[in-house]
């Protein structure tokens, strides 16, 4: 992190608006992203992210180090998917995607039924990885930026990543022999 | 170490992120050379790599989306004018930061002020001086200029002019503290300003009329107040008026040639501090001469220590009285001077003229006698008036002769006193003495001590109390000449023994205070007090207590009485007593003078083993006694061990009571076991409840764990 994030961030902490604009300007792609690891549905993930953005305004004052405060910001983030993410959840997952995959099924490309096929893969790991592949996959992310951004330790995003898509690739076994 | 080989999840997605380092890239390679089943996941993971990126391609947000994301924010979190907001940006404003400064300096000089209790001085009512009058000036300057407008010059010591010059001190200093004023004037600050323009205003206007008010509307109060003082003192009309008059009576002012025919009685009252009484006087009648002065009474009176205090009145010419007074001076040390004058001018006028009247009056009447009326009650009413005339003629003329003698010599009135005045004459001894005796018979003595009474030795008071217990006690008072008073304590001293004896000595001065080396002492009476006590009453100096052991405790008590009258001692108090189990005891208290003690103690030895000896003495350093024969008390207790064997000893009392003491141990300790029982039972449900949470969350953390 420069000096000139750092600044930004302080700033925010105490209440400038400008800065906190322009931390807006800044994280909201990625934070987009985080939300839309775990929800998968672009609505729900703007929401989550406008929602993010003033609960932190609210609550800037609990932060104490400006370094810490992409991770806090994508900490609440987080977990205001997993909120909307569990209400979901009160209907069966199998119904949903049967929901998700039901519309049009006939005029779909091959390219679409894969692409379903890797959503519905996604939706199987855990949360973290999925805003890990969201950030990598979404925003072409390095791997220092998306541990900073997601408050992991140094090297921890390797395992992550490594197990994210060891998983979906013998999930998707099948449908990656067709793209040969 | 773990090889690629375990590692190759991690390794082949750092691979297809392009997060591998040299090494660890050129490690990769050599291991996909050698193993097939990794080549083809390597193969897998850059399918999958491909198809995810692919799967989000479409899925990321529009050029809009900030855009979309902030006015989002903006609407849902607006900017709230907050209070705290506000007061921030208020102390960051550089005119609150400087006026903050001017306040913080303005109340740091107020409360400098309020604490060193200076007063205000603004330098802008010393500029405003020139142009009117007394703003800040001294009282006197002020009363000066103020009288100066009334058109009449006046030094600066006219004091006498009491009551203008109160008026003027009084709003002068109004004007000198305006925060003063404006504690009792709501109108405060303004009102002096504003009163000091109507001063101005008041001033001008009053030259022009002599009884106009000035303005008083828009200055308040204190502008009222001055506007009317400074019209008064300048409504004196400058010829006639008899105050203006009575502004000028210092001597300094009477050399003035307009002066001269005054009629002015002086009159000077001095107090001295004279060496000799006697040389002081031909000193003053000396300097009395000279100024063609006499001395008119002469009075003094001798002091108890022999000096000499008196008072000399003096008449001089009153031109000359300045000089007299300067030389009176050099007689002895000034305590005390004032000077007086009193001016009737107008009073001998006024005698003068009635005087005149009556003259022109008795004229005419002796005119109308001449004419010779023929009716005898004329002549007669004639007669009375002119009677009436005359005496009221002798009457003036005494007036005016009293008032010339009284104008023609000024009045030196002349304390004197010799030096050290107060010194003492002499001192005298006062002695008190208090005797506190015991006797073995109260009223005995109290007769012997009154017979003491005889012309030198006077006994003022006597009393003698019995109470109802038997209880007697005497007081007796006397005065003693001092001659006598050695003989007569020492032989009051004698009748009883002496538990106390004090004497306090007095030295009075008499005609004055302080020391004196020539003064003689005189011992006065001598008066002591005398009480006097029963010797059983007495609290004994020492006491000792012990225990004696013997088979025969009756007749060790009776030894006992006769060891006490042999060594000169009393039995006090005795009991006997014996127990069931067979044991005697013998109670026997004694009191022998402190000098037979000893030889007491060591006679009881005799009598059979002394046990348990405890002696407390009651040590009283400030108190004189006769401390051979002060009373020693023995408190001593004989008995004898009984030859029955008690109830309580024996096998089978042991045995009984050892069952007893355990059962009662034993009741006791489940006792406390029903005691920590309840007092752990409430307790168990809420661990109970803490055990199956903890229980619960470990569980679903183990069920996350697996999904």
């Amino acid at each position: 992190m420069d000096s000139a994030d750092r600044d930004m961030f302080r700033g925010a902490i105490h209440g400038d608006r400008e800065a906190f604009e322009m931390i807006i300007r800044t994280m909201s792609r990625q934070l987009f992203a985080i939300a839309f690891g775990i929800l998968q549905n672009r609505e729900e993930a703007e929401d989550v992210v406008q929602d993010t953005f003033v609960k932190a305004w609210k609550s800037r004052w609990r932060v104490r180090e400006p370094e810490k405060f992409p991770g806090w910001i994508s900490t609440i983030a987080r977990h205001r998917a997993y909120d909307i993410l569990r209400r979901r959840r009160t209907v069966p997952l199998d119904e949903q995607l049967k929901e998700f995959a039901a519309p049009g099924n006939d005029s779909e490309s091959p390219d679409d039924e894969r692409h379903q096929q890797v959503r519905s893969a996604l939706a199987t790991l855990p949360e973290l990885y999925r805003s890990a592949v969201a950030l990598r996959y979404m925003q072409n992310m390095d791997y220092a930026t998306i541990e900073q951004t997601l408050g992991l330790s140094n090297g921890a995003l390797r395992g992550i990543l490594g197990r994210a898509l060891a998983s979906m690739r013998k999930r998707l076994k099948p449908a990656l022999a067709t793209m040969i | 170490m773990p090889t690629i080989h375990d590692q190759i999840d991690e390794v082949l997605a750092a691979a297809v992120h392009n997060e591998l380092t040299d090494d660890e890239q050129r490690a990769l390679h050599l291991h996909l050379v050698e193993c097939a089943e990794c080549r083809a996941l390597h193969k897998e993971e850059e399918l999958m790599n491909k198809a995810l990126g692919e799967a989000f391609t479409d899925e990321k947000p529009d050029s809009g989306f900030e855009k979309r994301m902030l006015y989002a924010f903006r609407r849902k979190a607006p900017p709230r004018p907050s209070i705290a907001a506000f007061l921030v940006n208020l102390i960051r404003s550089r005119a609150t930061q400087l006026a903050a400064a001017a306040a913080l300096l303005l109340a740091l000089v107020e409360m400098g002020r309020l604490l060193t209790g200076e007063e205000m001085s603004i330098p802008f009512f010393r500029e405003s001086r020139v142009a009117s009058a007394p703003m800040a000036m001294n009282k006197e300057t002020a009363a000066t200029d103020a009288v100066t407008i009334g058109g009449r010059q006046f030094l600066a010591k006219s004091l006498p002019s009491r009551g203008v010059e109160g008026d003027f001190r009084t709003d002068n200093e109004r004007f000198q503290n305006p925060t003063a004023q404006g504690v009792a004037d709501s109108k405060s600050g303004l009102g002096a300003f504003a009163g000091q323009q109507a001063y101005a205003r008041a001033k001008e206007e009053s030259r022009a009329t002599d009884d106009q008010r000035g303005p008083s509307s828009t200055g308040g109060q204190s502008a009222a107040l001055l506007a009317r003082t400074t019209t008064d003192v300048s409504a004196v009309p400058p010829s006639t008026d008899a105050r203006a008059e009575q502004l000028s009576p210092s001597p300094s002012t009477l050399a003035q040639p307009n002066q001269a025919n005054r009629k002015l009685i002086r009159n000077a009252h001095v107090e001295l501090e004279v060496r000799s009484f006697d040389d002081a006087i031909q000193r003053i009648a000396g300097f009395a001469n000279e100024g063609h002065g006499f001395i008119a009474t002469s009075s003094s009176e001798k002091q108890e220590n022999g000096k000499l205090r008196g008072e000399v009145v003096v008449k001089v010419l009153p031109e000359n009285l300045d000089d007299f007074l300067g030389k009176l001076h050099g007689v002895g040390e000034l305590k005390n001077q004032t000077i007086g004058t009193e001016d009737v001018t107008k009073q001998y006028l006024d005698a003068d003229a009635r005087l005149k009247n009556a003259r022109a009056m008795e004229q005419r009447l002796l005119e109308i006698l001449k004419r010779k009326s023929d009716d005898i009650n004329d002549l007669l009413a004639v007669e009375k008036e002119l009677g009436r005339v005359r005496e009221q003629i002798e009457q003036m003329q005494g007036e005016l002769k009293f008032m010339d003698a009284q104008i023609q010599f000024a009045t030196v009135t002349i304390g004197l006193a010799e030096k050290d005045m107060d010194v003492p004459a002499g001192f005298l001894l006062k002695e008190r003495a208090q005797v506190a005796l015991y006797a073995q018979d109260v009223e005995k003595s109290y007769n012997e001590i009154k017979a003491l009474a005889s012309p030198k030795i006077q006994i003022t008071s006597a009393t003698l109390d019995r109470d109802n217990a038997g209880r007697v006690a005497a007081r007796i008072s006397m005065l003693i000449a001092p001659e006598e008073s050695d003989a007569a304590i020492s032989k009051v001293k004698a009748m009883g023994r002496v538990d106390n004896f004090q004497v306090q000595t007095e030295r009075v001065a008499r005609g004055g205070q302080g020391m004196s080396e020539d003064a003689k002492t005189e011992r006065d009476k001598v008066q002591l007090n005398i009480t006097i006590g029963r010797e059983e009453q007495e609290a004994p100096l020492q006491q000792t207590s012990l225990r004696i052991r013997t088979s025969n405790v009756g007749e060790r008590a009776k030894e006992l009485r006769s060891l006490a009258e042999k060594q000169n001692g009393r039995v006090r108090t005795s009991s006997f007593a014996r127990d069931p189990n067979g044991r005697e005891f013998a109670n026997v208290s004694l009191r022998v003078p402190l000098k037979n003690y000893g030889p007491l103690m060591q006679s009881l030895g005799a009598l059979g083993k002394l046990e348990n000896v405890s002696v407390h003495r009651e040590e009283r350093p400030d108190a004189q006694i006769d401390e051979a024969n002060a009373p020693a008390d023995v408190s001593i207790q004989v008995y004898s061990q009984g030859n029955i064997v008690p109830e309580n000893t024996g096998v089978i009392a042991t045995l009984r009571r050892t069952l007893a003491q355990g059962a009662a141990a034993l009741m006791w300790s489940v006792q406390l076991i029903g005691v920590a029982l309840a007092f752990l039972a409430p307790w168990l449900l809420p661990i109970a409840l803490l055990i199956w949470i903890v229980r619960l969350i470990s569980r679903a953390r183990a069920a996350k764990r697996v999904r």
